[in-house]
């Protein structure tokens, strides 16, 4: 076995799921700015999602103020909010 | 078929850009503002909008966050910004091109909507006494071009 390679440590206490094994989630937030059609583009865009589906996240977040794009490990919900900043989407990332 | 006005028209790939040379002009004063705004830095509230905060609570990740993008995003967007301004006189775009424009315009509309502090209402239901009259009504022309930038790619 190649000792370089670090081995997880089992937490005692036998709790299932660490901290750092819980989702991330990526959240788009209303803003007054962008346009309803720009962002159906952009999640169309970034996530692959289609017409439909990009249109009812948009609409919710439109409506309830937010909604969840995407999710995943911290690395990937975070190029994930760098790619809706780059688009100028109001998103932030947090723990499920 | 016609344009129906339309500024930005899809065609085999490309996109015909169809702006008056007035419209133009404005574009690249406005964009040579932009410029000069972006050399201000992340921390002028005017900017806010063009670097978010990723991690909403957690105030030692997000700093690392906008350590690590800062320069990403703003090295981006004068990208944009020079796609725009050397096709500026364009009469048609490669859709790399008109990303650019998008991203441009868009960027523009984050900074003027923030400093306006606008709201959802109706961008050009602008009192024509007010002060900020001439910044509302860029701000909703803005909107338009935006509007027919992203109908143009959705087509």
């Amino acid at each position: 076995m190649p000792t370089a390679v670090p081995t997880e440590v089992e937490v005692p206490g036998g709790e299932t799921g660490t901290v750092q094994d819980r989702p991330w989630i990526v959240i788009v937030w209303n803003d007054p700015i962008n346009l309803m059609s720009y962002v159906v583009l952009v999640f169309q865009k970034l996530f692959g999602y289609n017409r439909a589906k990009a249109t009812e996240l948009m609409l919710d977040v439109h409506h309830k103020g937010r909604a969840v794009v995407s999710n995943g490990t911290r690395e990937k919900a975070e190029m994930d909010v760098f790619r809706l900043h780059e688009h100028g989407l109001w998103a932030t990332m947090q723990q499920d | 078929m016609g344009f129906e006005g339309r500024r930005v028209v899809a065609r085999e790939g490309v996109f015909l850009l169809l702006l008056p040379e007035g419209e133009r002009e404005l574009l690249m004063q406005l964009l040579g503002e932009l410029r000069t705004f972006l050399k201000l830095g992340p921390e002028d509230p005017r900017l806010r909008r063009l670097y978010p905060s990723a991690y909403s609570d957690d105030e030692e990740k997000d700093e690392e966050y906008r350590r690590l993008t800062h320069e990403e995003l703003s090295s981006g967007r004068l990208a944009a910004l020079d796609t725009v301004e050397r096709t500026i006189a364009a009469d048609e775009l490669t859709p790399d091109q008109l990303t650019a424009w998008m991203h441009a315009v868009n960027a523009l509309r984050l900074v003027l909507g923030t400093m306006l502090d606008v709201n959802e209402d109706d961008p050009f239901a602008v009192d024509p006494e007010d002060p900020n009259a001439r910044e509302y009504m860029l701000y909703g022309y803005l909107g338009l071009l935006l509007e027919e930038i992203v109908q143009a790619q959705m087509d």
